[in-house]
């Protein structure tokens, strides 16, 4: 009898486990955020690198660097649930301390993408003139927002 | 027994009469005084810029014009307390509109205020002390320039012994010394002599980038041997990065890339300036890209510090 409940405990725990570690892949809101934000230093390193000219401007490159930030803009601020301040991450406690001021960021991130894709259209900005004129003010927002809502590093 | 007590007191009240000598505030020397000259506005500004004036007497949020108006406030949270910037406006009244130019000099090179008090050394006068006198001029004649703001700011909020003013005299034996820090470039470095030079001033002085990158010791005073080697952040949370030229770190950083992302705020990987480097990375975009060249040469030829909080 004792042996049962206890193999039954350790199913049990077991199922939770899996439950939770599948819910974990699904929705652990630290690494989604983390792979969001990688992917805009990804878009922040084309974009930049093409301004500085090490890398040759291109419409289809300077699509896919704003169409990224695009992307991030709009999602990254999902992934902030409270209770996630605990971990692995640089995001700093005025996030949720601060609700209202990190929302105040996130909105200058969103609305400076939305100009960058309109300028963007179909193909992307003719050229690299075009392109900073779109890309700069996106880039003027990083350091924005992590003056406060990002720990020092 | 009579006299052995009369000795102990008299022990005491010398060693008082020590300390008290000892704790007491320093101003310049005549010969000192009389290096200074009235200077340039114009040139005063980029002194402004390069000091970080307005990222601690400005407003906090501040921004544009308003970085001008130095009438103070802004709350520095640190293990010793909490201290309040002062209004350095051109205010007679609230600001340092009275003060003489030597009595400047004495503040900013001896942590000494016109009316013989200690300043706190959250004022990085430790690093203003290596300022030419050309500059503190300069900086001085900007500074009258500004907009006027009235109105004091608040008092610091310090306990027990940090309040005690006096106290700072004996800190200031210990911590207060305008020799340069790193005397030369690091061995084999390839590197001009007078570039890595503007950069040591730069950095040492005016930028007074080792107040923040530099750990401390129990008493707050900078450790020099882990000079720029990273330390917890001062306020706020995190911590304040090594940027010597340690491998694995900061020494993977060019040059280039040193000046670069003091002009554009941005690393080598496109990682976003943050915290209160913000003001610093702004202040530095204003100065020609010469003194960012320095700075970078400098910093790419002083020694590594490996044991850090890096």
């Amino acid at each position: 009898m004792r042996i049962i409940r206890n193999a039954t405990t350790l199913g049990l725990i077991a199922g939770l486990g899996l439950a939770g570690a599948v819910a974990q892949a699904a929705a652990d809101p630290i690494p989604t955020r983390q792979a969001i934000m990688s992917s805009v230093g990804a878009a922040a390193g084309l974009g930049g690198g093409m301004m500085k000219g090490e890398i040759a401007y291109a419409p289809a490159a300077g699509k896919a660097a704003i169409a990224t930030m695009r992307a991030a803009s709009l999602s990254f601020g999902n992934f902030f649930p409270a209770g996630s301040d605990k971990g692995n991450s640089d995001a700093a406690a005025k996030v949720w301390s601060d609700a209202a001021g990190f929302a105040a960021q996130l909105a200058k991130f969103t609305a400076a993408t939305a100009s960058a894709a309109e300028a963007s259209g179909k193909s992307g900005p003719a050229d690299l003139d075009a392109f900073k004129e779109a890309f700069g003010p996106v880039l003027g927002t990083c350091k924005s927002c992590h003056e406060t809502y990002r720990k020092q590093k | 027994m009579k006299k052995a007590v009369i000795a102990a007191l008299l022990l005491v009240l010398a060693g008082a009469g020590i300390g008290w000598g000892l704790s007491a505030p320093t101003r310049m020397s005549a010969q000192e005084a009389a290096l200074l000259t009235e200077g340039d506005a114009a040139r005063g500004e980029l002194v402004f810029w390069a000091g970080g004036c307005a990222s601690c007497h400005a407003a906090k949020g501040a921004d544009g014009e308003d970085l001008l108006k130095l009438g103070g406030g802004l709350r520095l949270e640190t293990p010793f307390g909490v201290f309040v910037a002062p209004n350095i406006s051109p205010s007679e009244a609230d600001g340092i509109g009275a003060w003489s130019l030597v009595d400047f000099a004495n503040a900013m090179t001896h942590g000494t205020s016109p009316g013989g008090e200690n300043l706190y050394p959250a004022f990085p006068y430790t690093s203003y002390v290596r300022m030419s006198a050309a500059d503190l001029g300069d900086l001085f004649a900007f500074l009258k320039s500004l907009p006027i703001v009235e109105g004091k700011a608040a008092a610091h909020e310090l306990g027990f012994p940090f309040n005690i003013r006096r106290g700072l005299g004996l800190w200031k034996r210990l911590f207060l010394d305008p020799a340069p820090v790193i005397a030369s470039p690091l061995n084999g470095a390839d590197v001009d002599r007078a570039v890595w030079e503007r950069g040591r001033y730069l950095v040492e002085g005016p930028g007074h980038c080792g107040e923040c990158h530099t750990p401390r010791d129990f008493a707050g005073g900078l450790v020099l041997a882990d000079w720029l080697g990273g330390a917890p952040a001062p306020t706020g949370e995190g911590k304040i990065p090594n940027i010597t030229p340690v491998e694995g770190g900061f020494g993977s950083w060019s040059a280039a890339d040193i000046a670069y992302y003091l002009e554009s705020g941005f690393t080598p990987e496109y990682d976003s300036v943050g915290g209160e480097m913000v003001h610093v990375q702004e202040n530095m975009a204003r100065l020609p890209a010469s003194d960012r060249e320095a700075i970078a040469a400098y910093l790419k030829a002083i020694p590594p510090v490996s044991a850090g909080s890096d």
